[in-house]
């Protein structure tokens, strides 16, 4: 993953290469240019020169023969001679060859030019070559200038972009943080950084009408939760109350009571229900401080004894290794849901004559039970996703202890090994 | 005994005095914050239950009235909001005990008769019935003045049968009055069964009267 701007260097910097890369031929034909142009005003001003000092000399023609053999001893980039008929034309050239003053070997470019001159009114033709800077070596110079200034435009860029991304990309990275930290459950708004990018303002206003709207039906949604809850509570107590009263009546016979004594079991698994849907939406609507400093020890041997004859009817072998004065950080009440859940859950789920293990230790907590096969955890702490079929349980009991795990900062977690279902608390 | 139900739900209430009208309680019904609050002006009562929400007051200021004017009355919340703090808040105020909705009448009425003993007989406070004596305070049980030796379950099981006379008991009842709120997280009740059997060996063995007789195969009654 790369950031936006690193993104946007990079195409930019493959663009600025390929309009360096093309202006180096564009520079070089560019120079050429302007050096042939140069050199050939400059050959014919050396031609016309020669024409004139040659004629200014006014010495005859024996004389000037033996003048122009002289003249071509010395110098070897141009050239006079006689000729009969005059040349149509001049003709320019450019020629590779030694570089007659050098003594190293050395190819040079030449630039040439072939004219007409009349000495003592003879014709002669006259060759003058002057030295041209080689074309790869004009590419070669322009290339690295060229390369020069790509490096620094490409370093400008990553320091600008850097510069940038603190300075323009701020309010973008104060609203992606308070994003990060931000919790539906956490009951405050997100105040966004005021801001005079038009386009991050307008993700400010969508996010927080969008932040706004989830609030609110979270809110309902919670609300709706606990006050079906309330509102339950009270016909399920009429109900509770009339079958009491109906139990006494003289002339219930046995059949009748035990229907009756089946309405009150169902019964006490709605009211079970209801109380865990309204634990939960307490929970999510953090009506508990968590902040206590709890015995957790004295806890889970509070339960543990409060359990005891469940164990013992069921024959389940219990081995524990707590150790003592364990504090932390949480709710005394929903700590003892917690580890009574998990306890009642192992009761429950462990085979007469199984075995299970608790253990406490400084962080963390662990209930293990004989099992035969593993549960999917997706599954397992969701609201009533029942892994068994028995289905007298209100469902929910995992769930409220990994809300619980939440709001006390501490996680949950299941595992299979060695043929044991093991639930850890960390904390 | 007079006893003043606050409870604005109209079938709960009358749940509630037609359950107790078998025992010697004479039941009031206030339906509102007002009613209640010029009945208490008036009247004295054994034990009020109070339930917290009252369409037209909070039930808790019914409670800090009658602390303020030092009265007797016992008082026993009954609310359908099961919040720890309100429970804390309303035992603080002053309320001897705490019941949350829904309830089975039989628990309320053993929480009434225990209330009524604790508040009438404070030194001594014995309940007899032929050759059984309850200490009700010092938690203790004889049989022909021998001292019979009851787990906490087995007393509070006997207190629970003492409290409901005469009244059938379902074994899911006592399961919930046994294990509060995990009762029906448990697979079977019956855990019940062996509780209610040490109670009656011990109580036979040391020659008590049967009093207490099984109906309808799994149900419980107290005779007496």
């Amino acid at each position: 993953m790369k950031n936006l701007l690193q993104k946007s260097l990079k195409q930019l910097t493959v663009f600025a290469f390929i309009v360096f890369a093309l202006s180096i031929p564009s520079y070089f034909l560019l120079v050429d240019w302007i050096w042939l142009n140069e050199l050939d005003e400059n050959n014919e001003l050396i031609a016309e020169r020669i024409e004139n000092e040659f004629n200014e000399q006014k010495i005859s023609d024996e004389k000037l023969a033996q003048s122009i053999q002289f003249w071509n001893e010395i110098q070897p980039v141009s050239k006079v001679a006689l000729i009969h008929q005059p040349l149509v034309k001049d003709s320019q050239y450019t020629v590779m060859r030694q570089n007659p003053y050098s003594t190293k070997e050395a190819i040079d470019r030449f630039r040439g030019l072939k004219t007409n001159i009349k000495i003592n009114n003879q014709n002669y033709s006259l060759v003058v070559e002057t030295n041209i800077e080689e074309t790869e070596e004009t590419v070669g110079y322009i290339a690295m200038v060229t390369l020069l200034f790509f490096l620094i435009l490409v370093v400008g860029f990553w320091i600008l972009n850097r510069r940038l991304s603190k300075k323009i990309w701020q309010p973008f990275q104060d609203t992606l943080q308070k994003l990060k930290s931000f919790q539906l459950n956490g009951q405050n708004r997100i105040q966004f950084q005021d801001t005079d990018t038009i386009e991050f303002a307008e993700l400010n206003a969508t996010l927080d009408k969008l932040l706004q709207h989830s609030i609110a039906t979270y809110k309902n949604q919670k609300e709706f939760t606990e006050n079906a809850s309330h509102e339950l509570q009270t016909p399920l107590a009429i109900l509770k109350n009339k079958l009491d009263i109906l139990l006494q009546s003289d002339d219930l016979t046995e059949r009748q009571y035990h229907i009756a004594e089946e309405m009150n079991k169902a019964l006490i698994r709605s009211s079970r229900i209801n109380k865990n849907l309204l634990l939960l939406a307490k929970i999510e609507n953090s009506q508990f401080d968590s902040a206590e400093l709890i015995r957790f020890d004295t806890i889970v041997l509070q339960s543990m004894e409060a359990l005891q004859e469940h164990f013992k009817e069921k024959k389940i072998d219990v081995s524990t290794d707590i150790l003592s004065n364990v504090e932390v950080k949480g709710n005394s009440g929903l700590t003892e849901v917690l580890v009574n859940n998990l306890l009642i859950n192992a009761i429950r789920h462990t085979l007469p004559e199984g075995s299970t293990r608790i253990t406490l230790s400084k962080s963390a907590f662990e209930v293990s039970n004989s099992g035969e096969q593993a549960l999917n955890p997706d599954l397992l702490f969701k609201r009533f996703s029942r892994m068994s079929d028995d289905n007298r349980g209100s469902g929910l009991g995992l769930s409220i202890v990994q809300e619980i795990c939440k709001l006390q900062d501490w996680t949950v977690k299941y595992d299979f090994v060695n043929k044991e279902h093991l639930f850890s608390v960390k904390f | 005994m007079k006893i003043l139900l606050i409870e604005d739900e109209k079938e709960l209430a009358l749940s509630v005095v037609e359950y107790l009208s078998g025992e010697s309680y004479l039941c009031e019904v206030a339906a509102t914050f007002t009613e209640a609050m010029k009945k208490i002006e008036v009247f004295d009562y054994d034990c009020i239950l109070l339930d917290i929400t009252l369409p037209d007051g909070n039930g808790l200021k019914i409670l800090e009235e009658l602390k303020k004017e030092n009265k007797q009355d016992g008082v026993i919340i009954i609310s359908a909001r099961n919040s720890l703090d309100d429970k804390i808040k309303g035992l603080q105020i002053g309320a001897d005990d705490y019941l949350t909705k829904p309830f089975h009448l039989s628990e309320l009425t053993a929480r009434i008769y225990s209330l009524i003993r604790r508040k009438q007989f404070n030194n001594s406070n014995i309940v007899r019935q032929g050759e059984l004596e309850i200490d009700l305070l010092a938690k203790t049980v004889a049989v022909n003045k021998a001292v019979v030796t009851l787990t906490k379950k087995e007393f509070g099981l006997l207190i629970y049968f003492i409290g409901n006379k005469n009244r059938v008991l379902s074994k899911s009842t006592l399961a919930e009055h046994l294990s509060g709120d995990f009762a029906d997280m448990l697979d079977n009740h019956d855990f019940v069964y062996a509780h209610v059997k040490n109670l009656k060996k011990k109580l036979n063995e040391a020659g008590c009267e049967q009093f207490l007789k099984t109906v309808y195969g799994t149900g419980y009654k107290w005779e007496g």
